[in-house]
């Protein structure tokens, strides 16, 4: 039964208060531990489309007539536009229509960064499309441009209200503790560069909008999309088969979408406005930097009694204020902790969530400052953070927390160590670090899905959702093929398209499978049962095989309908983990080589172990660029991104990748959904880079305080860590320290 | 655009010469370079080695399999791009190939643009030179010259022969081409003296696909004299004589970094020659 529920409602960290239908989720979980299909590896179901070039991606529709638009963007980091022209672009051969400021929602007057969308043109082909864009006459009033964070907080230039927060009293825990760090930590701007970039085609057939998009939430494009342009939602398509990468930048519409929508009205032709490589990486969207002014108190017996945190988030032009204090409230059993979030507004591209937004920067200051007390305090770091264990998040109970577990099995990983260091030489020291990880990943309702079943004893699983490439097809034909006794090969899944489904949630926030799995599971329970009542009817056994009993009836179907049930009241759903890793630095070159990651996460049942460790290590090699090697640079005299290219901004590439060793807890959370399953998208990013840091201390004694851990930056600690060793050791010998 | 495909050089007459076109189309895509007439030279530059000659038409990929070239060469090969650039470059077409600042390649209009200003001095210039870096502060790219360079190589081209080092020249307020290659001048061949010794060292920020942060070639010639030359360190390979050279070096406030590593690299290539 439907009942309507006041409810909070998570994603990405950003919660909301919602009213929301949801129905009962009356089915028990199925026992822990691997079953007939679910709980075993499951190779992609569509891995030969992929590799065959077989799979439609957006980048891949040419429709018949389709034109190509192109976007003029601002060179300025703050200007407005004064005169604009679009004449000279009309007049131009193959050009069919122009748009300006305000002729398409996200087209500026005032451009707030560079590369800010102003004017868009669409002809025949794109070369055509670019050089219309060159011809068109600008005006720009040049207005001031604010690029440093520290003084945009300052002046008060803020995208939002400072975001504080506090328990205990900090002041005096401080005053008392035994031990007290102090320390700065910064992270870097960096680029989601999904593989394929923003992009969308739009096509009117009548008063019906079709968009096909590279989208990580088709709900949500239709509902924006609908809103914007005053539409019925039901006027708006969206279709996205097949997703070459989001990581949270591609979460709606932007203006690539409206201007497309507004050229095809214009044209009466379809349109695709897709971003370059260059338009990617300054206009799509990037995990903001930010600044970290720490302190971490604790006791001699190791108890942490005071975290106290100054985070500044350099949002840019426009954008929210992530939870980069969300590790130092939540990750730890400590009294007093006190934090103030501070978004600055810049004249830089706009963040849009990255992965684990927030908290990625704030567990690598947290992490670090918290291996800083555990060095200051001489306890092993791994029994510091045991002596610290939270049990309650702020009194919530946890829906379930396997952390210990993990912590457990982080053990001979951790022992390691020992090993690791003895194979250190004069210039290649080695050493080991951890860091745990704390995000959320349990979803929510609403989400639906269908099951059809036909005689030939084949299911279908339908819902409008979306595969951005985590496996998700994979995944929920596994947990309809469990549900219905049959083998994964007799399930197929089609998703993608709103006109083809019902309402399907987000593939953000670690969310796709807590939220979309429980639903499939409830709908391919309702056609099983069906299916069972059939089989009394005819006097069948219980244990006759489904095609058998399906075998019947010829052309009619089973049809059955789940919903997504409720979150449980009162309880926290969140995810956890550890990650241990070995580094070696190359003590004069500044090189850092990650050699080893032990990943043990807790996110409760693991449907398909493969798509599982797929996750971990994709999450692990970004968040090695994360840590090491990628960072958008800026002209600081323009605004303009310097690295916008792929050879400029520096992923990782395979032959960078360590080994990656992954575990999982896998016990259902008993409390969420009839799956006791949570998401995994995004923590193993979290940890990574602390726990490079930390491998980075304990094999050289060096403390970095940066990302991405540049040589320039390693090199820098080293001097810095020579120089400390010189003072003690002249204070050892007795010689007054040097002032 | 037209293409054209001459089997001889007294065919060539103009137009944007093209070999592996890994550098070519990028520039032509971002349009720092434009193009009525390209001409596919694949058919009149030599390629492959012959009696210690290297066609300048040879793939990187040829290069770092061939066990008859100096240790020096090879390992600068192997370490340049990602495979699937180095199956399709060639040896001189990667000579000649444009700074990887990013002012240069998006367009702005820097000294080497013909500008009147350096934007990296002032500008974001981690990545940039640490030696003659006061007229333009890019650092030269090819991890390849560097090592050509160092042992000492000789070019061959349609109007004269050249040391590889003579190749380049700093720019300046009259000239600011970082070649001295002629309009109309194609390189054809290196030839390389016989050397006893020879390594390549290169740092880099990934392990594939990225230009040298320092790359340092280190030589030891038949008269017992050792040539040492770097990539990424100046506007165009850079000789020095031994690692105190170093301590002569003019970085940015952001390439100082480089010092120290170049210095470590330098000490690491003259003990491997040792």
């Amino acid at each position: 039964m439907a009942r309507l529920i006041r409810t909070e409602k998570e994603v990405e960290g950003r919660f909301e208060e919602v009213w929301i239908v949801v129905e009962e989720d009356p089915l028990e979980q199925w026992p822990e531990g691997p079953l007939a299909v679910v709980g075993r590896p499951a190779p992609r179901q569509d891995g030969h489309q992929r590799v065959r070039g077989e799979a439609r991606y957006t980048a891949d529709i040419r429709l018949p007539g389709m034109l190509h638009a192109a976007v003029l963007r601002s060179t300025y980091a703050h200007a407005k536009v004064q005169r604009i022209d679009l004449a000279p672009a009309l007049a131009l051969p193959g050009v069919r229509a122009a748009i300006g400021p305000g002729e398409a929602h996200g087209l500026v007057e005032e451009a707030g960064f560079a590369g800010a969308p102003v004017a868009a043109v669409a002809a025949d082909t794109f070369a055509q499309a670019r050089a219309a864009i060159e011809a068109i006459e600008m005006e720009w009033e040049e207005l001031e441009v604010v690029l440093d964070p520290d003084a945009a907080v300052r002046r008060e230039l803020l995208t939002a209200e400072p975001r504080s927060y506090e328990r205990g009293d900090v002041e005096r825990a401080l005053a008392e503790a035994d031990v007290v760090v102090e320390a700065t930590y910064r992270t870097q701007t960096v680029l989601h560069n999904s593989l394929e970039t923003h992009q969308a085609i739009c096509e009117w057939q009548g008063d019906m909008l079709h968009v096909y998009i590279s989208t990580q939430y088709i709900w949500g494009v239709r509902q924006a999309v609908a809103e914007t342009l005053g539409l019925p939602e039901d006027k708006v398509r969206v279709v996205c088969e097949f997703m070459g990468g989001g990581f949270g930048s591609k979460n709606g519409p932007d203006e690539y979408t409206y201007v497309a929508a507004e050229l095809a009205k214009r044209t009466g032709r379809p349109v695709r406005c897709a971003l370059t490589r260059r338009e990617e990486n300054t206009s799509a969207g990037n995990r903001n930097a930010t600044i970290q002014r720490l302190r971490g108190g604790a006791r001699s017996d190791g108890t942490i009694v005071a975290l106290d945190g100054e985070f500044t988030n350099s949002v840019g032009w426009s954008g929210w204020n992530a939870s980069t204090e969300g590790p130092m409230r939540m990750l730890y059993d400590c009294e007093n902790v006190r934090t103030v979030t501070y978004g600055a507004q810049l004249n830089t591209p706009p963040m849009k969530a990255f992965r684990a937004p927030g908290f990625v920067e704030g567990t690598f200051g947290l992490e670090c400052l918290v291996d800083e007390l555990a060095a200051r305090l001489d306890v092993d770091p791994l029994e510091l953070r045991r002596r610290n264990y939270a049990s309650s998040n702020e009194g919530t109970p946890y829906s379930s927390k396997n952390l210990e577990e993990c912590y457990r099995r982080a053990e001979p990983h951790w022992e390691r160590r020992h090993e690791v260091r003895t194979r250190s030489d004069a210039v290649w020291k080695r050493g080991v670090g951890m860091a745990s990880q704390i995000w959320y990943g349990g979803g929510g309702p609403p989400s639906y899905a269908w099951v059809r079943l036909g005689s030939d004893g084949r299911a279908t699983v339908i819902t409008a959702m979306q595969d951005i490439g985590t496996g998700t097809r994979t995944a929920m034909a596994q947990i309809a093929a469990e549900e219905l006794g049959v083998p994964l090969g007799q399930v197929d899944v089609v998703l993608g398209d709103s006109a083809r489904g019902a309402y399907a949630s987000i593939s953000a926030g670690s969310s796709t499978l807590p939220s979309m799995g429980p639903a499939v599971r409830a709908a391919a329970a309702d056609a099983r049962e069906q299916v069972e009542d059939i089989a009394e009817q005819r006097g069948m056994p219980k244990d006759t095989p489904l095609e058998e009993i399906v075998a019947v009836l010829e052309e009619s179907q089973i049809l059955g309908k789940g919903a997504r049930g409720p979150n449980p009241a009162g309880m926290s759903v969140l995810t956890f983990g550890v990650h241990v890793v070995e580094v070696a630095v190359d003590v004069e070159t500044g090189e850092v080589q990650v050699e080893r990651v032990a990943a043990i996460h807790d996110v409760g049942r693991i449907i398909n172990p493969l798509g599982a460790s797929s996750q971990v290590e994709g999450g692990i090699i970004q968040g090695i660029g994360h840590t090491l090697s990628e960072e958008r640079l800026l002209d600081p005299e323009t605004g303009g991104v310097l690295t916008s290219s792929l050879d400029a901004y520096r992923m990782p590439t395979i032959a960078d990748v360590p080994e990656i060793v992954c575990e999982f807890v896998d016990r259902p959370d008993e409390h969420l959904t009839n799956l006791g399953s949570k998401g995994l998208g995004e923590p193993p990013i979290v940890p990574i880079a602390a726990a490079i840091a930390n491998a980075i201390r304990d094999a050289t004694g060096a403390d970095v305080h940066q990302l991405p851990i540049s040589r320039e930056e390693m090199l820098r600690a080293l001097r810095e860590a020579d120089e400390r060793a010189r003072v003690s050791e002249k204070e050892k010998r007795g010689a007054p320290a040097a002032v | 655009m037209e293409l054209l495909r001459p089997s001889s050089v007294e065919e060539l007459d103009g137009g944007i010469l093209l070999h592996g076109g890994t550098e070519v189309v990028p520039l032509l895509r971002e349009g720092l370079l434009t193009a009525d007439r390209l001409v596919d030279i694949r058919e009149v530059v030599p390629r492959g080695i012959h009696d210690g000659t290297i066609g300048a038409g040879t793939t990187l990929a040829e290069l770092e399999v061939e066990p008859a070239i100096p240790d020096a060469l090879r390992e600068a090969c192997r370490l340049a791009a990602s495979p699937q650039l180095r199956n399709m470059s060639s040896l001189g077409g990667n000579l000649l190939q444009a700074t990887r600042c990013w002012y240069w390649r998006l367009g702005y209009r820097c000294r080497l643009q013909g500008g009147d200003r350096c934007h990296a001095r002032e500008g974001e210039h981690r990545e940039h030179a640490i030696f003659a870096n006061g007229f333009c502060a890019s650092a030269h790219p090819s991890d390849v010259a560097a090592a050509l360079v160092a042992l000492g190589g000789r070019l061959r081209t349609n109007r004269r022969e050249l040391a590889v080092e003579e190749l380049y020249r700093l720019p300046d307020e009259a000239d600011r081409s970082t070649t001295t290659l002629e309009s109309g001048e194609l390189l054809l061949e290196v030839e390389l003296p016989a050397v006893e010794a020879s390594t390549y060292l290169k740092a880099t920020d990934r392990k594939r696909w990225s230009f040298p942060q320092v790359g340092v070639a280190a030589a030891r010639h038949a008269d017992g004299s050792t040539r040492i030359a770097l990539a990424g360190v100046a506007p165009i390979p850079w000789r020095i004589e031994s690692v105190e050279d170093l301590d002569a070096a003019t970085p940015l406030p952001r390439t100082e970094w480089k010092v120290p590593l170049a210095r470590a690299l330098v000490r690491r290539a003259l003990a491997a020659l040792a």
